[in-house]
């Protein structure tokens, strides 16, 4: 059985500028992989070259087994893809787009009408099925994105982006949704984030991207482990920080933090607070602010990179 | 960072092909299906270019009604059965620009992308938009001639000359529509569409449109003769003030040929343009 995704060497360049440079990749069967980075780090720069939107300038690919770049066409119908926006035609129904796609995929329109009434039930759209999608909030169009993308069974379900100026609920009902469609029918889903939580709750396994090259992967238990320490958070004022970076560096490495903050690698994990807490006492620091955080996401992003990808999101 | 686990020369699966023109066809009904859609449901897009060319009509019947009567003004009823087919083009030309602003619009929304990242027959992109303009123009065409005749400018021609005058319209509105759509995929912009509608504006001003190029005079004249739009409107004027002539609208029809030809050769182009990016 082929590979869903892999790629060697994947580079695209505009210009003077190269967005991503030598990505390689391997996506497992059935695996939900997430693609977590800050915007302009390559990401949609990658889904748009593995779902043959762009040509690479360099490297190779293979998705559903077929190759990016002289296997387009099969490439294409083995895919499903749900591109950032959601762009979808304000002035059509949802039942219309469905019509629409099934026909693009050259499914036989009584097999299009089940499997659309499928789709719009899964989804949650069964009812607005009717109306124009100019009248759908922003989480019904990412549903109904999301069942266009499913109306030809694909092998290969590209997600970029999926929840980016979603609502709480409606991000929830998606991830919901991605996570059954996994479970229940095994698609393998290539997913793409800037948000944490949404890469740490869904991917099975993670490649972090920066500067258009992966800077670490595998799955975000292994990758918080690597981190080791959890991460001790001071906020202090600005008289305070070079005190307390001295007193702190005493107990751990420093992490990257936004200004204002100090952040180490607590070496001694939780049972190292105290002593800590006395020795910034000592020292005379006023502090405004403490946590420990175990190691999350964004401590294998600071990791890696040098800084924070929390906070950096828009 | 993962390693690729398989070589550039390993195993692709075979592909075995599925498309070419069989899946062309359905894919430019249910995109044309789309665009008419589209302009239902959009009726602010064509209404207002739709009665601008029947207020001019309106505007110049009355300022040169006595025109008509000059020598070298062919025999017509009224001066509005006289404008009556520089009307209909009118309202085609400006129709039809809305083909290459709806295709900015689906390239500006990531509607194109859309369709180009499911196995879309590329040219049905194309056709589906022009198919859009060409419904237009037979709703247009048939509106203006019930208007202009329950105004008493009546197509001479009957049902055969009113069949000619549909005919060129939808030749004419997938010419300029092409042209449109060229220009849209140039520019993926729907505005860069729009703003190109003063240029359509100028050629038909300097054309036979509301004055027989027999009473002009100068540089005019010259340009109203080599103009093609002139040579269109001569050949669907005749089917109105005189009578049903297949061989007056020949050169008509051949005009609407060439622009056809010409500006789908361009759209194409820009379409393979747009899509050399892709894989």
């Amino acid at each position: 059985m082929s590979l869903p995704i892999e790629a060697e060497g994947l580079v695209r360049r505009f210009g003077e500028l190269v967005a991503v440079d030598g990505v390689d990749l391997v996506v497992e069967p059935g695996e939900v992989f997430g693609f977590l980075g800050p915007n302009g780090a390559g990401k949609s720069t990658i889904v748009r070259m593995l779902t043959t939107l762009l040509k690479p300038s360099g490297g190779w690919a293979r998705v559903a087994g077929f190759d990016i770049a002289t296997q387009a066409p099969a490439v294409r119908r083995a895919i499903g893809v749900a591109l950032q926006d959601a762009a979808i035609d304000p002035l059509m129904t949802g039942t219309e787009l469905l019509h629409l796609q099934s026909v693009l995929h050259g499914i036989p329109r009584r097999e299009a009408n089940r499997r659309s009434g499928e789709l719009l039930e899964r989804v949650g759209l069964t009812a607005a099925a009717d109306r124009r999608v100019g009248t759908y909030s922003g989480g019904m169009r990412r549903r109904l994105d999301l069942a266009l993308s499913l109306v030809h069974e694909p092998e290969v379900l590209f997600l970029d982006e999926p929840t980016t100026g979603l609502d709480p609920t409606s991000r929830l009902a998606l991830w919901e949704e991605v996570r059954t469609l996994n479970s229940e029918r095994g698609t393998t889903v290539f997913l793409t984030t800037q948000y944490l939580e949404e890469a740490d709750e869904l991917a099975g396994r993670i490649a972090i991207i920066d500067n258009g090259r992966i800077v670490r992967d595998g799955t975000p238990t292994a990758l918080k482990a690597a981190v080791g320490a959890p991460t001790l958070l001071v906020e202090v004022d600005e008289a305070h920080l070079v005190g307390t970076r001295e007193v702190l560096l005493r107990f751990g490495e420093e992490r990257p933090a936004r200004d204002g903050r100090v952040a180490i690698g607590l070496s001694g994990g939780a049972a190292a607070m105290a002593t800590v807490i006395r020795a910034l006492d000592e020292a005379g620091v006023a502090l405004q602010h403490v946590e420990l955080d175990s190691p999350s996401l964004d401590d294998v992003f600071a990791e890696a990179t040098g800084r924070r990808l929390e906070g950096a999101e828009s | 960072m993962t390693a690729a686990a398989v070589p550039a020369e390993g195993p692709t699966r075979h592909d075995p092909g599925r498309g070419g023109f069989a899946a062309a066809v359905p894919h430019a009904l249910v995109l044309s299906r789309r665009a008419v859609l589209g302009l239902w449901r959009q009726p602010n897009v064509w209404v207002f270019g739709s009665i601008f060319p029947l207020l001019i009509a309106a505007v110049q019947s009355s300022a040169f009604a006595r025109s008509t009567g000059l020598p070298g003004f062919p025999e017509v009823d009224s001066f509005l059965q006289f404008v009556l087919p520089a009307t209909i083009i009118q309202v085609v030309l400006f129709g039809s620009i809305n083909g290459g602003t709806e295709l900015g619009l689906d390239l500006e929304s990531g509607f194109f992308d859309r369709l180009v990242a499911a196995p879309t027959a590329r040219v049905a992109i194309l056709l589906g938009r022009l198919a859009g303009v060409a419904v237009l123009a037979v709703a247009q065409t048939l509106l203006y001639v019930a208007i202009f005749a329950a105004f008493g400018a009546t197509v001479r021609g009957g049902i055969p000359g009113i069949a000619t005058l549909v005919v060129l319209s939808v030749l004419l509105s997938v010419g300029i529509g092409g042209l449109a759509c060229a220009i849209g995929l140039r520019t993926g912009s729907a505005e860069a569409v729009g703003n190109s509608f003063p240029l359509v504006f100028i050629l038909l001003f300097i054309s036979s449109a509301f004055f027989p190029v027999e009473l002009m005079t100068g540089w005019y004249r010259s340009v109203a003769e080599r103009n093609p739009l002139t040579w269109m409107i001569d050949g669907a004027r005749h089917q109105v003030i005189v009578g049903f002539d297949l061989s007056e609208a020949a050169t008509a029809f051949a005009v609407a040929l060439v622009i056809i030809v010409g500006s789908f050769w361009l759209a194409v182009r820009q379409l393979q343009r747009r899509l050399a990016v892709a894989s």
